[in-house]
């Protein structure tokens, strides 16, 4: 991964916590916004509806007393005063009455609490009410909740008592509206908001005392834990009920306990509020955000992109140079501006760069003097040996002439043989110098490695089993099914000559020369160890150094060809080597030389005791 | 004060209107006698069978003033129009009139016809007789009371229509006889007919332990009628496990629908669980019990018990009906049938209702008929001036 890549990268997921952050903190806060609205939504209607059962009560309770306080109802409280009155008369006139005041419930109580006409329950009479004539003040009291007996079952009333006293026998008005559907559909609700009513009339939860102001509620089971939790606890609670796997279909319903005279809890009222509008409301905005968040991803995203660039320009002039530098280009500069870090770095690099070139132009300069002395040092050596003998010979010569000697013409003829014989030395000294500066570039063939090295072997056998000479054992490790690599056999050929003859003079007394191939990154490796002498750290240094030699007689022209005709084929090569121990060079070929040329820098690795 | 003061003229009339209206003036001839019925008579063929029994008594009622006389078995004898009237006309189901026949052997009736208006519910009889638009109707017991607040004349029979509640045999509750003896004496037990008489029939009735009214048999007070609630509650524990008792009535009945609701409180109050249907049509297999009216069929009661069984246990199941008592038997042979039947709890008596009349203030020398028996029309005449003594006359 680049560099702008990474740098993109971390501006993305930065963006991304970010706006994350942004959009996690904005919908918490608009959820929390909207519950707030919507609790005090609940609190309004909730308020509402206690401000309508009071107002019901007093309506009720003012409607129980303006019956109490008719002629007909004085009448019969005058009437049923009197001794051994006649109770049955009056056994239809509950339904008149509370017809006329539009009561669901009326009772007439007599003094001893027995009922004397029932509008809910008309063929109760007889039966006693005993609570009626417990002592309380029933005007202060005003409306209350009960549960009423009528002959459809018990009910749930909004109920209210008057008494009319005649002497001292009280007669008693009960009556009451019916809290119910009516009730219910009497309450004034937005329209995203509903009320239910669980009338707690049985001993345990009935789901069709659930009903809403069309009848018993649909999956009114769904309340059941939160009735019987407000049974156990009667305060007002609020809870929340899904009817779906979309939350739009949820309900967050406020549950307002309704309790009687004793405080026993007669029923709950459910305001529920639909999460429709909430939700809608937060996915828009949620989609909003979203909306907003993904132009600013994309607005970020293109300025990161700008940035990265930007940032990472300079940089990428910077690799780029230095890859040239690396592949040999020493005259790469990067021209950035500015006086930032990046800048810095890019003046550092140009004068490292600068620094390099100038070392390098010094370097072969020295190397170029090394060179030309060592050079003049070796064909002063090579030509000293032919000349010294040539110079004797003329000497010889010289003398014998000045002798007249009947030998001279012997002498002569030996001399000239000799001077011939050095004049060829000289040529054959002036020949392998030619050959090393006429060193051919190579014809790629394909070619089998293994079976070069094989045909080296066999030209040298005679030589590894000389007569007068220890003997050398060739081992040879040439791995199976070696790639076929694009190389000029003639010359490898000679390049693997070169490395055995190097090792045949490495080991004067004998040894094992173990040659090995391997595949080695698509391409083949080729490793030469001798057991000799090694050489020392100074002499691996120089080995491929042309005409440096650490032997007595050799041009120092053999491992320079060889490091010659390796780099001709894009290859490596390097020297291993410790002293007493024996020397490895190891080359590595590549499958297919790469058409451009470049510098293979050789490397001179040094085993661990070395270090 | 005044409605102390209505009950107690109604009290006063309905005594004597028991009695036969008298009067002590010369009977006058001539007028129309203007006859409200509930009854919706398609006609009076006797091929045509009636269904209902209230058009089927009102046959007969109309047979009996058309015919000249009645068989033991029931049917009439002579052509139509050989009785005390004759048909005018005729619309099915709507009106009739009757004219009166000059040559009827018994003697030309008093009045000169009778216009008969049918299908008159008990609302339209009722504001009839307020308005004075009728001169006599069949009345609800129940009404009767109110009906004299109003200043309507009532006439009524004594109790002679038994309501009862009767176990029906193919179901449940009556299939283990000790079983539904003991629910039908827990809930006979759990009922107060006292105060169905005095509020539901607003005191006009008798609350019935026996099958014959005390004034029948004379030994109704021997049978006890007084509710025993913690007995009644004792007696249901012992039925285990606890059934749900279903009790029919009449939709179209207000005094059965009122006695079924009341009884469904007094059951309630004793622990035992009742329910109250409506039958319209009597017919219903879903029921366990049944509100049913026996009327009196004859003045004697052995003859009266026969009909008041045969009515109540059509097919003797109880073994009641199969042995009919005969006319002449004594006393203690009627008392021993209805303290069987009684002891059985198949058939748990309620209360006696008497047959009320609503009459105008010119209707004189009415008399209520005694069970069995048909109204007098041929003897009543119309008082056209001297109505400010009605009630003194009677």
């Amino acid at each position: 991964m680049t560099f702008r890549s990474k740098l993109f990268l971390n501006f993305i997921i930065a963006l991304l916590l970010a706006v994350g952050l942004v959009a996690a903190g904005v919908t918490m806060v608009t959820r929390r916004v909207f519950d707030e609205l919507k609790r005090e939504h609940t609190d309004a209607m909730v308020a509402q509806f206690q401000r309508e059962f009071e107002r019901r009560g007093q309506d009720v309770a003012h409607r129980v007393k303006a019956i109490a306080e008719e002629e007909a109802t004085t009448r019969m409280a005058v009437d049923l005063s009197r001794p051994n009155a006649d109770v049955s008369v009056y056994v239809h006139d509950a339904h008149g009455v509370s017809g006329s005041h539009q009561l669901d419930f009326l009772d007439f109580v007599g003094n001893d609490g027995a009922i004397i006409s029932s509008q809910e329950y008309p063929a109760r009479f007889g039966y006693k009410l005993t609570w009626v004539t417990q002592p309380d003040d029933w005007a202060a009291r005003g409306a209350f909740l009960m549960k009423v007996e009528t002959d459809q079952g018990p009910a749930l009333g909004l109920m209210a008592v008057s008494a009319v006293r005649v002497g001292d026998r009280d007669l008693y008005v009960v009556g009451g509206e019916r809290l119910g559907e009516a009730f219910l559909k009497s309450l004034v609700l937005p329209a995203d908001m509903r009320a239910l009513l669980y009338l707690n009339l049985d001993p345990e939860f009935q789901e069709p005392n659930l009903i809403d102001e069309k009848g018993p509620a649909p999956d009114g089971d769904r309340f059941q834990a939160l009735v019987e939790k407000i049974e156990a606890d009667p305060v007002e609670q609020t809870e929340k009920i899904s009817w779906g796997f979309d939350p739009s279909n949820a309900e967050v319903f406020h549950a307002l306990p309704l309790v009687g005279r004793q405080k026993e809890l007669l029923g709950v009222l459910f305001v529920g509020s639909s999460q429709r509008t909430v939700v809608s409301l937060e996915r828009r905005i949620r989609w909003l955000a979203l909306g907003v968040a993904a132009v600013g991803l994309l607005l970020g995203l293109l300025l990161s992109w700008w940035g990265a660039a930007r940032v990472t320009r300079p940089v990428q002039k910077l690799s780029a140079a230095a890859r040239e530098v690396s592949q040999g280009n020493w005259n790469a500069r990067v021209d950035v501006r500015g006086n930032d870090e990046i800048g810095q770095l890019a003046k550092s690099f140009n004068q490292m760069t600068t620094q390099l070139v100038e070392q390098r132009e010094r370097l072969v300069q020295i190397e170029r003097v090394a060179a030309w002395r060592e050079l003049a040092r070796r064909l002063a050596h090579e030509l000293k040996n032919p000349l010294f003998p040539l110079q004797t010979t003329v000497e010889n010569l010289q003398r014998a002439r000045e002798q007249n000697s009947a030998q001279f013409d012997e002498v002569f003829r030996e001399s000239t043989g000799i001077m011939l014989g050095e004049i060829d030395n000289l040529k054959a000294i002036v020949s392998r110098f030619s050959d090393f500066a006429k060193m051919p570039q190579p014809e790629l063939a394909p070619v089998n490695l293994n079976e070069i090295i094989r045909n080296v072997v066999k030209l040298f056998e005679a030589q590894f089993n000389a007569v007068g000479r220890p003997p050398i054992t060739p081992e040879l490790h040439l791995e199976e099914n070696l790639p076929i690599i694009q190389a000029d056999a003639t010359l490898l050929h000679r390049a693997v000559e070169n490395l055995i003859l190097n090792a045949m003079d490495a080991m004067p007394a004998g040894g094992v020369l173990m040659l090995r191939t391997q595949t080695h990154e698509g391409g083949v490796s080729l490793e030469v160890s001798d057991t000799g002498t090694g050489l020392t750290p100074e002499e691996s240094e120089r080995i491929f150094t042309p005409y440096y030699t650490s032997k007595q007689h050799g041009s120092g022209l053999g491992l320079a060809i060889v490091q010659a005709i390796v780099a001709d084929h894009r290859g490596r090569i390097s020297v291993e080597s410790e002293s007493g121990v024996g020397t490895s060079f190891h080359v590595e070929l590549p499958a297919r030389p790469p058409h451009k040329p470049h510098v293979f820098p050789i490397v001179f690795e040094k085993k661990a005791d070395e270090a | 004060m005044l409605r102390r003061l209505a009950a107690t003229s109604v009290c006063l009339t309905v005594l004597f209107a028991a009695l036969p209206a008298r009067t002590a003036r010369r009977p006058q001839y001539g007028g129309t006698l203007r006859l409200d019925m509930g009854a919706d008579l398609a006609s009076l063929d006797p091929a045509v069978a009636t269904t209902a029994s209230e058009e089927s008594a009102a046959k007969i009622q109309i047979d009996s003033l058309i015919y000249e006389g009645r068989n033991p078995d029931g049917s009439f004898n002579g052509a139509p129009g050989s009785g005390p009237f004759k048909i005018l006309s005729w619309e099915p189901g709507k009106r009739a009139t009757l004219q009166a026949n000059e040559n009827y052997n018994q003697g030309r009736p008093f009045v000169d016809s009778i216009a008969i208006t049918m299908a008159r519910s008990v609302r339209d009889r009722l504001l009839d007789l307020e308005l004075n638009k009728a001169d006599l109707a069949e009345i609800p017991a129940q009404d009767a009371r109110q009906s004299a607040e109003r200043g309507v004349r009532i006439s009524q029979s004594p109790p002679d229509e038994l309501l009862a509640l009767v176990f029906l045999d193919d179901r449940p509750a009556a299939s283990d006889g000790r079983a539904r003896e003991i629910i039908g004496q827990s809930i006979s037990l759990a009922i107060d007919r006292s105060a169905i008489t005095t509020f539901l029939l607003q005191k006009v009735g008798e609350p019935a332990g026996a099958l014959l009214p005390q004034w029948s048999s004379g030994t109704s007070f021997l049978f006890s009628t007084s509710a025993d609630v913690p007995r009644a509650k004792e007696l249901w524990s012992q039925i285990t496990p606890s059934r749900n008792i279903v009790l029919g009535y009449d939709s179209a009945d207000a005094l059965e629908q009122s006695v079924a609701e009341r009884i469904v409180v007094n059951a309630k109050e004793a622990g035992i669980s009742l329910k109250a249907v409506a039958d319209a049509t009597n017919k219903s297999t879903n029921v366990d019990a049944r509100l049913m009216r026996a009327p009196m069929i004859s003045p004697n009661p052995a003859t009266a018990l026969n009909g008041i069984l045969q009515t109540l246990d059509p097919l003797g199941r109880g073994g009641f009906s199969a042995k009919p008592l005969r006319e002449s038997s004594s006393a203690q042979e009627i008392y021993g049938r209805e303290r069987a039947v009684v002891d059985a709890f198949r058939i748990v008596p309620l209360v006696w209702i008497p047959r009320v009349y609503g009459l105008s203030a010119r209707v004189r020398n009415w008399a209520a008929p005694a069970p069995g028996q048909t109204w007098p029309l041929a003897d009543v005449w119309l008082d056209t001036d001297g109505k400010s003594s009605d009630l003194k006359d009677q």
